[in-house]
């Protein structure tokens, strides 16, 4: 008894230092970004300073709000695209026979053995061709056909909708586009939640993409921006830490308001594998 | 009997798929068809291309001249700083991925048994793993600064080093603290992932080891864990896979805080594979064909490194 309740303590302490190394990164960055430059350096930085407004100033005027805007318009049209064509091809390969369907599964699953940044340049250089190689559109149509996304809504489909329901639509003359959109798409809603969830996490974070391809300031994105804002403030290191809290703070403050939803998606890929 | 009892089910079925065959025969295409070709101009014809820059010798400017397999003979034989890089990222991935799956599975049976603050610590945990790269390299090379960071200011402060340690500027430093940036970073992922895991493993298994006196630590090794090999599979692959394409860290570790762009860290100690790919080709140069020739090198290992990962760990029954 006495020996299985000091376990379990120990096991309480490793849990609470594990998950106290998770969030002091976190807190130090927020906390950096409340103080004055000049007295980062005096001390150990823990408690809150009050140059919070002077900091929000800096940042703000490196055109901040642009970026985020940038970012914002990143995600949401590759979520939008990435979701739309992944569902598209995931309905036509779950519910329907004809001819060439196993082809075009198995090559469903070769797509996503290829590792984008084996492409890189060939994309860029066609980007480039295209006429578009120093905007935000390599960041977003990198996303149009996601392959991951394509496997997961296949099974996902396949699971969760019934093929009497869309032989009944059918039978009370219902046209295909129409049952997709007024049947397949509401009963899909988890399996569209746990795919956008993904998809607008590695955009939003997405590092060495427009890396390489942005090098124009006005269509930076927030991880170009805030890597590049060390060169124009080289020494404002809590305007930095500042930008860089209030890039990551909202999205936590997301994940944990839908923290069920989004854990599922984080899971989905690899119970069923 | 026998017969037609099984031929029954059978006719059902074709029946019922030709009644999904019901309506135009073209709606499938048509459904698929946005997928297929985005994947055809996006994805599909940049690998393709790449393959063939990968036999030119091109800058991005001049005229390209075919060479052949010149570009991969010069890699393999004749750069030891591709070399290098490979070695420096088989290094790392030693470091973290061994570390990084004994945690998170230590850390999901924990947290897995708790009667409440599941889903807290689930939580909690999975933060790093959401938080853009750019912070967590910005955070640590301020962590770890020599002279400002808080590590060397507490290290000093309790005495237990008489002067900073130059974490960054030490070979195996700065690649320690790659693993510990990518442990951070994972461990939580790799914890939910753990316990989806277990939540699959139905109750009664636990019940009859109960019974038959198993208990904790013998459970565990005997019971959760050979149920957790498809999910061990699953993540050593992935993080193999992911591994070899390890950037954003060692990029960002040395891009960030001190705002020096120091390719490759200490005399390329924390030069990866991708690193060197992408300063190649956009960063310190634009030598396209050698760069993807690069690329694909990585590709074949990457292919090789996933196979061998998955003989190795997969069940013994699916070997071939």
């Amino acid at each position: 008894m006495n020996a299985a309740k000091t376990a379990k303590t120990l096991m309480w302490i490793c849990l609470v230092v594990i998950s106290a190394l998770s969030l002091f990164p976190f807190y130090i960055m927020i906390v950096m970004g409340t103080h004055y430059n000049e007295d980062l350096f005096k001390g150990i930085p823990i408690a809150p300073g009050g140059y919070l407004a002077d900091n929000l100033k800096t940042v703000m005027s490196a055109d901040f709000m642009g970026v985020y805007l940038n970012s914002l318009i990143v995600s949401v049209v590759s979520v939008v695209l990435a979701t739309l064509t992944s569902t598209l091809i995931g309905y036509a390969l779950a519910k329907f026979e004809f001819r060439g369907r196993k082809a075009l599964q198995t090559f469903v699953v070769l797509t996503m053995m290829v590792p984008t940044q084996v492409g890189l340049i060939g994309y860029i250089i066609e980007m480039r061709n295209l006429g578009v190689g120093n905007t935000l559109w390599p960041v977003i149509l990198v996303w149009a056909a996601f392959p991951f996304g394509a496997f997961f809504m296949v099974q996902f489909i396949r699971d969760s909708i019934p093929n009497d329901l869309l032989e009944c639509a059918r039978i009370d003359g219902c046209s295909e586009p129409g049952i997709f959109a007024r049947i397949v798409l509401p009963i899909m809603k988890p399996g569209l939640a746990t795919l956008a969830t993904l998809v607008f996490l590695w955009s939003w974070n997405n590092y060495l993409l427009p890396l390489v391809t942005i090098n124009k300031s006005e269509w930076y994105t927030l991880p170009i921006f805030i890597s590049n804002l060390g060169i124009v403030h080289r020494t404002d290191y809590a305007a930095r830490m500042l930008a860089l809290s209030l890039t990551t703070v909202p999205v936590l403050i997301l994940f944990i308001l839908g923290s069920k939803t989004f854990m599922k998606g984080l899971t989905a890929g690899a119970v069923k594998g | 009997m026998n017969a037609e009892q099984s031929l029954a089910p059978a006719a059902a079925t074709s029946a019922a798929s030709r009644k999904r065959r019901w309506g135009p025969h073209l709606w499938p295409y048509l459904f698929a068809l946005p997928f297929v070709l985005a994947y055809a101009a996006f994805q599909l014809y940049p690998v393709v291309y790449s393959f063939v820059l990968s036999l030119h010798d091109w800058n991005g400017i001049s005229e390209k001249t075919y060479i052949g397999f010149k570009n991969y003979v010069q890699l393999w034989t004749n750069d030891p700083l591709f070399i290098k890089s490979l070695w420096n990222t088989l290094i790392m991935m030693l470091m973290f991925i061994p570390l990084t799956l004994i945690l998170g599975l230590v850390l999901a049976y924990w947290t897995f048994q708790l009667t409440r603050g599941k889903r807290l610590f689930q939580t909690i945990n999975v933060l790093p793993y959401i938080t853009t790269p750019v912070a967590i390299g910005f955070i640590f090379s301020y962590l770890f600064d020599w002279q400002t960071g808080l590590v060397n200011l507490l290290l000093t402060k309790f005495g237990w080093l008489q002067e900073g340690f130059y974490w960054l500027q030490d070979p195996w430093g700065s690649r320690a603290i790659i693993a510990l940036m990518v442990i951070w970073r994972n461990l939580g992922y790799f914890m939910i992932i753990f316990m989806a895991g277990m939540t699959v493993i139905p109750q009664d298994v636990y019940e009859a080891a109960k019974m038959d006196g198993s208990t904790g630590l013998h459970t565990f090794r005997k019971i959760t864990m050979p149920l957790l090999r498809n999910i061990t599979v699953f993540l050593v692959v992935t993080s193999v896979i992911g591994g070899l394409q390890l950037f954003d860290e060692p990029k960002l570790l040395y891009g960030g805080w001190s705002g020096s762009a120091q390719v490759g860290g200490p005399d390329n100690t924390a030069l990866t594979v991708i690193w060197k790919f992408v300063d190649e080709s956009f960063i310190s140069n634009t030598r396209f064909g050698y760069a993807s020739s690069i690329a694909y090198s990585l590709f074949v290992i990457i292919v090789f490194f996933s196979i061998l990962s998955y003989r190795l760990t997969a069940p013994k029954e699916d070997k071939r």
